[in-house]
């Protein structure tokens, strides 16, 4: 499964790979509207991607390459997003009624694009998404897909929800058994082991604190 | 909930930089209550010294009220403080200790004891039994400046508990360069205050020195972060350990 790289020129392909069969999951079930009533777009592990393309098309709407683009530009190198998962995102974010197709025909060219609008559903989507933390999803990957995607009016509950990231981190360096110090081998790999997750905890407590205030100041000039 | 031994309430600090102030505490409200592990990670100059400080009574916060047995800790005599750092409290920290080469580890841990009541001998058997509990039993006649800084943060150990504080501050016990020594320290420390059932607090900027922490905060640019729920030590008003400021 390939990645996007922004300095690697691999999306025009993108356009000639065929729709992925959309996934059978329990959101994509019932008719269209109470589907996108429904929070269930928002699980597994392409739920983030799923909710920053909402907030892409909230931006401006996009033709499936060009949100791709904006996808990748948005999450960075180290996100991995299969070129094929964008395409059947969009379907399924069409089909959940967070999405509206239309195609279109592009200036000076005869051949016409499917551009995706947002629907009456999708700013409220995104607002639920961002208000939503999943016990199961402790590390960054969820709440930078919410920084990526907040609007300004956003701001505020992206500070409590970055707060209770940094709880939630908190929580997991205090759950781990007290060190034993031990010098044999077996000792020593757990501790290494235990050393990588500390390490992952320490980066995220940081960033959560470097965003917050990044927010709070931005907030706070608006408000002066 | 039991009654906590020591009480921040609406806790303000701030310490000068050259020609700035920067915040420590910003109104922090918690209770911390006996024989808990408290951990309090930060990075460096986040604050966490001057809050083990604060827990102390050796600095007086800029406003608010810091209480140990529910007795305010500025309102104290000068002799009440003295004997509550003396008798109550030890803060571990390696910062301001001075070894000289002519004093023996041995004597550094027993002039903490030193009082009329005791004789000289009766404090050296007492510290030689702190510092064979904290595995500094070899080193007992040694110079203090022959130390390597695990081995003083040990015999700031056994000072510590020859004492049998109810509240054990440690600071950065990360700074000991040896990362099996350091995870040896943090297991001794939570070995020996349960033996002695004090609080034990460490501050400091890795992890492991906190796992197994009923608690664990975070402190940061005035803020903290704690992981308070159901069974915790640390209680802040409301239920949210910090609110950010316009929310």
């Amino acid at each position: 499964m390939g990645w996007i790289h922004p300095l690697e020129h691999q999306l025009p392909s993108l356009v000639a790979i065929e729709h992925a069969v959309l996934d059978q999951s329990p959101a994509m079930t019932g008719s269209r509207s109470n589907r996108a009533q429904s929070k269930d777009w928002m699980a597994g592990p392409t739920g983030s991607l799923r909710a920053v393309l909402l907030g892409l098309v909230l931006e401006r709407p996009g033709y499936g390459y060009d949100l791709a683009n904006r996808l990748v530009q948005r999450l960075g190198e180290t996100w991995q997003i299969a070129p094929k998962d964008v395409y059947r995102l969009l379907d399924e974010l069409h089909e959940l009624g967070l999405l509206d197709p239309r195609e279109e025909r592009r200036p000076r060219r005869k051949l016409t694009q499917t551009i995706y609008y947002p629907t009456a559903s999708t700013a409220r989507a995104l607002s639920e998404w961002i208000e939503t933390l999943s016990p199961k999803e402790p590390m960054r990957e969820g709440i930078r897909a919410k920084v990526a995607a907040a609007r300004e009016q956003d701001a505020r509950q992206l500070l409590l929800t970055l707060t209770e990231h940094e709880r939630t981190c908190l929580k997991l360096a205090r759950s781990a058994p007290p060190a034993i110090g031990s010098q044999a081998w077996g000792g020593l790999v757990v501790d290494c082991a235990r050393d990588a997750v500390d390490a992952q905890l320490r980066s995220e407590i940081e960033w959560a604190r470097r965003t917050r205030h990044r927010i709070e100041e931005h907030l706070a000039r608006q408000g002066s | 909930m039991a009654r906590a031994v020591i009480a921040f309430e609406a806790v303000s600090k701030s310490y000068r930089d050259g020609e700035r102030d920067v915040l420590v505490l910003g109104s922090a409200s918690f209770n911390l209550e006996g024989g808990a592990f408290i951990g309090v990670w930060g990075s460096r100059r986040s604050g966490k010294s001057t809050l083990l400080r604060l827990m102390a009574g050796v600095e007086c916060p800029d406003a608010g009220t810091v209480r140990f047995d529910g007795e305010r800790v500025a309102s104290m005599s000068a002799v009440r403080r003295e004997r509550l750092l003396r008798e109550d409290i030890a803060l571990m920290t390696i910062a301001g200790w001075y070894p000289q080469p002519k004093e023996t580890v041995v004597d550094y841990v027993a002039l903490s004891l030193g009082s009329s009541q005791s004789s000289v001998s009766q404090t050296r058997r007492e510290a030689r039994l702190a510092l064979d509990r904290v595995g500094m039993t070899d080193h007992a006649d040694a110079p203090t400046n022959s130390l390597s800084i695990s081995e003083r943060m040990r015999t700031l150990l056994a000072r510590a508990i020859a004492r049998r504080p109810r509240v054990l501050l440690v600071d950065e016990p990360a700074l000991i360069p040896s990362l099996v020594e350091r995870g040896a320290l943090s297991a001794l420390l939570w070995e020996v205050t349960r033996e002695i059932g004090s609080t034990l607090v460490v501050a400091s900027e890795d992890m492991t020195p906190l796992h197994g922490a009923e608690v664990v905060m975070s402190i940061g640019d005035g803020e903290l972060c704690s992981t308070d729920e159901r069974g915790a030590v640390l209680e802040f008003p409301g239920g949210v350990s910090i609110v950010p400021p316009g929310l």
